[in-house]
This record gives C-alpha cells, sequence and structure tokens, in this order.
C-alpha cells in the first residue's frame, strides 16, 4: 500500500518498477495536479460542511482571542475594542492569585497523575492475572461505567457519601464516636476529595490501554517461564510489567501536555468559596473573572496563556512520546 | 479482538492449566488477586449503592444513612421518583436532553465521518494542509471566552443547538474514525473505483457497512458527551423551560437552605435527600440502559485507538 503511494509520487521516474522479488511491474504516472484535484472534486464536496463548521467553530474563536490584547467592551465588539498590548497578560502575573491558581492547577494534575496511574495499572494486572471469569468480567464492566457519569451526577454520589447530614461516611465516623466532617468545605480534606474522587471515576477507563497492552504479551513467554520455574510473582515481576513499560511511559509523557487541565467540570461541581484557597484552578478563575465579573479581556488573556503553554507541552510531549515509540504520537 | 481475548486468556498458564503444578506462592499470588478484585468490586459498588438506596430511602424511615444501606426491598420507597415524574419541571428537562442528545449525535457523525473519511483518502491533493488546520485547533485551545463570544455573535444563544454545536466535531473521534478508516483494506475502495463509485459512494457502499462498530462507538462518546453536558447548558441556556437535565440536577443537588427548600418540596412528600439521589439516578439511567449494549462495541473501538495510539 504505502509502496504504490510512494512509487506513484515519484514523477518523472520511468513508469516501471522492480519489486523485490525480481519481477518488473507497470506503475502509472503520477497525473498533474489538476486533474488530480477535478478527480477528487465530490471528496471535496464531502469536505464542504466539516470544512465551513471548522472555521465557524474552531477558527472565529481562534480569533476572537485578540481580545486578550485589547480593553474589551461588548459594545464596541471584538474588532472595535481598543488594543492595549499586554496589559492583561501583565495584571495576572503581578496579581497575588496568579501563584496560588498556578500551584492548585499543578498540584490536582500532578496529584491525579501519581495516583490514577498506579491504580489503573495495577487494576489492569488484576484483571489480567484473575482467573474467575464472572468475577474479572463484573470488575471490568462496573470499573469502566463511572466513566461515562457526569461530575453532575458525580457530586450527588459523593453527596450520598460524604454530606455531613446524610452521608453513610459520616455515620461511620458517628458510628465510632467522631464528630461528623463536611468533607467537601473542610480546606483539609477538599483535596483528597477531589484527587480520590477523579481515582475512583476513572481508574477502570485509564486501564483500557493498560488491558490492550497485556492482551499483546506473547504468551509462550509465561509458559516458557514456568517451565523455567518462575512463580507467578516472578512472572508479573519479569514479563508482565516489563512489557507494559512503553505503554506507561506513553501515557505519562502524554500527561505532560495537558498539565494544566486540572479539571474545570470537577472542580466547578465540588468546590465552594470556603476551599477558594485550594480548590480554585486556572479555568474555574477564568470563568469566574469572564462569565460572572465580565472581565473578558483579563480572563482570555489568562486562558490564551493557558493555551499557549499548553500547545507547548503537547508539541513536546508528542516529540518525546515518537523518540520514545514508534508510530503513537499525535503528529 | 474478542475472540482473540478469550483465547489469550485460555492460552495463559494460571491454576488451571495443569501442564506446571502450581506452588504456594502461585496459590497466593492467585488468592491476592482475587481479594485484590473482590476489594475493587466493593469500592466500586460502595458510591454507586448509597445513591441508589437513599434514593429509595422512605420518609418514616428512621435508621442511620449506613443501615439504610442494607435496607429490605420490600421497604423500600418509590415516593421520590413517583414525585420527579409527576413534576413538570423534571419531565421537561428529561425532554430537553433527549432532545440535545439525538439533534446533537446526528449532527456530530454527519460531520464527524465525512471529515475522517476524506482524511483517510491517500490520493488526496491537499491532504496535508487538511490534516494541519485540523489539528491547529485541537492542539492550541484558546478557552472558554472566546467560544461564548461566537456563540453570542451567531445568536445561539438559547437555543438547544448551542449546547451540542460547539462539541459537534471532535478532533480527537476524527483521529480515531480515521484510524479505521485507514486501515480498511485500499482494494476494496479500489475495486468500486474501478466499477465506477465515486467517493461519497464508497464512502456509503463500502466503508460505511465495514464501519459499524467504530460509528456505534463514536456514537457514544459524543452521546455521553452530550447528555452529560453542563457547562454549555449553563453558559448558553439562560430560558429555564430550555434547561436540559444536567442543569435541573445540579439545582435540585445545590437546594440545600431553606429558601430553595420551598422549591424543591414542590416534588411532594418525599425526604429531600431521596429526591436528590432520586434525580441523580433517573440522570444516569440512559446512561446505564445503554451501557450494556455498547460496551461491547467501545471496548473494540477503543482498543483499536488504544493500540495504535
Amino acid at each position: 500500500m504505502r509502496k504504490k503511494d510512494s512509487a506513484e509520487r515519484a514523477a518523472g521516474q520511468p513508469a516501471t518498477k522492480v519489486l523485490k522479488d525480481g519481477t518488473t511491474i507497470l506503475v502509472a504516472p503520477k497525473p498533474a495536479l489538476k486533474k488530480e484535484i477535478l478527480r477528487h472534486k465530490d471528496v471535496y464536496l464531502l469536505l464542504l460542511i466539516p470544512f465551513v463548521y471548522y472555521i465557524v467553530f474552531k477558527y472565529v474563536p481562534i480569533f476572537n482571542a485578540q481580545i486578550a490584547f485589547k480593553d474589551f467592551r461588548a459594545r464596541d465588539g471584538v474588532l472595535g475594542s481598543a488594543w492595549i498590548g499586554f496589559q492583561n497578560f501583565t495584571d495576572f502575573f503581578s496579581s497575588f492569585y496568579f501563584w496560588e491558581l498556578l500551584r492548585n492547577t499543578l498540584m490536582y494534575s500532578i496529584g491525579k497523575i501519581l495516583i490514577s496511574l498506579p491504580v489503573s495499572i495495577i487494576l489492569a494486572i488484576a484483571i489480567y492475572e484473575c482467573t474467575h471469569y464472572a468475577l474479572r468480567k463484573t470488575v471490568q464492566t462496573l470499573a469502566y461505567l463511572p466513566h461515562f457519569l457526569s461530575w453532575v451526577i458525580m457530586y450527588g454520589v459523593l453527596f450520598a457519601l460524604l454530606s455531613p447530614s446524610s452521608g453513610i461516611l459520616n455515620d461511620i465516623i458517628k458510628l465510632f464516636g467522631g464528630q461528623p466532617v463536611d468533607f467537601l468545605s473542610s480546606v483539609k480534606a477538599f483535596p483528597w476529595v477531589v484527587l480520590l474522587s477523579d481515582a475512583w471515576k476513572e481508574m477502570g477507563w485509564s486501564a483500557i490501554i493498560f488491558i490492550a497492552a497485556l492482551m499483546n504479551i506473547d504468551v509462550t513467554l509465561f509458559e516458557a517461564a514456568m517451565v523455567e520455574g518462575a512463580n507467578s510473582w516472578q512472572r508479573v515481576r519479569y514479563i508482565t510489567f516489563p512489557s507494559i513499560k512503553p505503554v506507561i511511559v506513553t501515557v505519562l509523557l502524554l500527561k505532560i501536555g495537558t498539565i494544566l487541565d486540572a479539571g474545570f467540570n470537577q472542580m466547578y461541581m465540588l468546590y465552594s468559596p470556603q476551599v477558594y484557597s485550594v480548590g480554585d484552578i486556572i479555568d474555574t478563575w477564568v470563568y469566574r473573572q469572564g462569565l460572572l465579573q465580565f472581565e473578558f479581556g483579563l480572563a482570555t488573556a489568562v486562558g490564551l496563556f493557558k493555551g499557549v503553554i499548553g500547545m507547548l507541552l503537547v508539541v513536546f510531549s508528542n516529540k518525546l512520546v515518537s523518540k520514545f515509540s514508534e508510530g503513537s504520537s499525535l503528529f | 479482538m474478542a475472540d482473540k481475548k478469550k483465547t489469550r486468556v485460555h492460552l495463559k498458564p494460571n491454576m488451571h492449566n495443569k501442564a506446571v503444578r502450581p506452588t504456594r506462592a502461585d496459590k497466593t499470588f492467585q488468592v491476592c488477586v482475587d481479594v485484590f478484585m473482590v476489594l475493587m468490586l466493593i469500592i466500586i459498588l460502595i458510591p454507586l449503592w448509597s445513591t441508589v438506596t437513599l434514593s429509595f430511602r422512605p420518609n418514616t424511615y428512621i435508621g442511620t444513612y449506613l443501615e439504610g444501606m442494607f435496607m429490605a426491598p420490600w421497604d423500600w420507597s418509590f415516593d421520590a421518583y413517583k414525585a420527579l415524574l409527576g413534576n413538570n419541571g423534571f419531565v421537561m428537562a428529561f425532554t430537553n436532553s433527549c432532545k440535545i442528545l439525538v439533534g446533537g449525535v446526528v449532527s456530530a457523525l454527519l460531520l464527524t465521518i465525512p471529515l475522517a473519511y476524506v482524511m483517510s483518502v491517500k490520493s488526496l491533493p491537499g491532504r496535508k494542509v487538511l490534516t494541519t488546520i485540523i489539528l491547529i485547533p485541537y492542539v492550541f485551545d484558546v478557552g472558554m471566552i472566546p467560544a461564548y463570544l461566537l456563540v453570542q455573535n451567531i445568536g445561539l444563544m438559547d437555543h438547544l443547538a448551542a449546547v451540542f454545536l460547539p462539541g459537534a466535531i471532535s478532533t480527537y473521534n476524527v483521529i480515531i474514525m480515521r484510524q479505521f478508516f485507514d486501515g480498511i483494506p485500499a482494494e476494496l475502495k479500489e475495486s468500486a473505483r474501478i466499477d465506477g463509485c465515486s467517493e461519497v459512494q464508497i464512502l456509503i457502499r463500502i466503508v460505511m457497512p465495514l464501519s459499524k462498530a467504530i460509528v456505534m462507538t463514536i456514537g457514544l462518546y459524543y452521546g455521553v458527551s452530550f447528555w452529560n453536558n453542563f457547562f454549555n447548558a449553563m453558559l448558553y441556556i439562560q430560558d429555564s423551560n430550555l434547561n436540559p437535565l444536567p442543569i435541573l440536577l445540579r439545582n435540585i443537588l445545590m437546594a440545600a437552605g431553606m429558601n430553595e427548600y420551598v422549591e424543591v418540596s414542590a416534588f411532594g412528600n418525599a425526604p429531600i435527600e431521596a429526591i436528590k439521589a432520586a434525580s441523580v439516578f433517573m440522570s444516569a439511567i440512559p446512561m446505564v440502559i445503554a451501557y450494556p449494549f455498547i460496551q461491547k462495541y467501545f471496548t473494540k473501538g477503543t482498543m483499536v485507538g488504544a493500540v495504535k495510539g
């Protein structure tokens, strides 16, 4: 397939090609560009509506992002507002909440990696090693389910679990004679609620990629190891884990690209003014500043800052991935 | 993929494969794995079960909420569900969410399939440029305010379409689908082309029938994202008659103070916690019902995407 393509591309070459086994085949010469375009005119037609969609819904927002450099006033619109250079950016960087937002954002995104990644790896290995068909299927099916629940629903589930008045966790605390804790408005408990609820919701889903990698392990390796006298623990240590190590590194590297995304939906549902000091991340701040305080220019500047850093990180991490493992990067 | 999985697991040496006698360490390992799996099962189930039992809690029940988890099914009260289903606001929000779901999935697939297919036509002049055009907004995310201004400027405010249109093409889904299309043997398309099919006909007659699994998978991804979408509705829908379920659910869940309690108590005589939990369960139920049917497709589809990156 690919060979044929490259042959087509090599215009001006003789119209024959010698294959590996020595046979000579005729290769169609590369058609003129104009002819190619005409031949594909219905393909371009197919592209028309998605293309218009891209311009409107993906590129107009990028164009609108210019208000980061403007003193935006709704009356003047995007084009009519006055340019003010980097004023919005310097305002943000010099403000006291900049470091707090950055710290919280990084704390959650890194914390989520540190907790979810090991949990999902262990879960994947356990699912792979489990010999009870029913147990394996049940855990697999149920573990994927929470991924499909929204954070609004998750908030309701956490309410039944953690609420000081009607949560079962507080019932257990009371059973042992403790004082009920309001987990969602305690500065100490809140980060753990965020990290653990995310791990609970996503562990099954993030395990899928590891399960897929485990399924590709050559089983003869296990048979050989067994004959050589390796026990189950040693087989996991020396065969299973090393075989999925490249996937683990790839996943880890790709996570670097999204390190400024600490989970807007989750945070927006769970946080409250009492826990802003540990719960406010860049995205929630942009939302409040922009759409509740109508500081459009400032909020866009912060969003743009995050977008640029995010883009650099994504490109960087994908470069690393393509260097590390062939064929799993974005580009 | 499913067949392969079965044979692999079957082939893998374990305690049931008596070729080599399991040692004591092997047995301990299996016990540890099983205990871990049961533990996981419990961890996954407890939060779900506590929500479900909370929703069945009768007004007259005096036990703690922990005891409520072990309540006998014949003591369960369906008052909360009756109240929700009899409430106009809830029924309206449910209808709105269904409209968003159907409109969203249809428009998303109609936009995504052609785009992914065109990207997989290898001979297309300008294919590289197209890929770049599609990747730039994916990598460079300018945030919520510019998107908000767009929806405001094109007059989508207070239309249900504003909830799903901004997310109707997810670049990630396009990439997964294109990878699948790339895997369809080129000979099939070529022979159809020689028989005089146009590209559109090839897409409809050759590629689509082969792509059921991926269309179901991507459709599911879109469906979940639209059904769960809370943020777009919060930004773009001000008319409370157009509120989808997640917005109503949030309003119900956040109603804690006395003032709001009056509003929520319009739902009848079930305890307010039961109402909250029941509305959580009702919002999740379409997902839970559809889930087993589509699960086999998404594992297939995701594996394809996962293995290739």
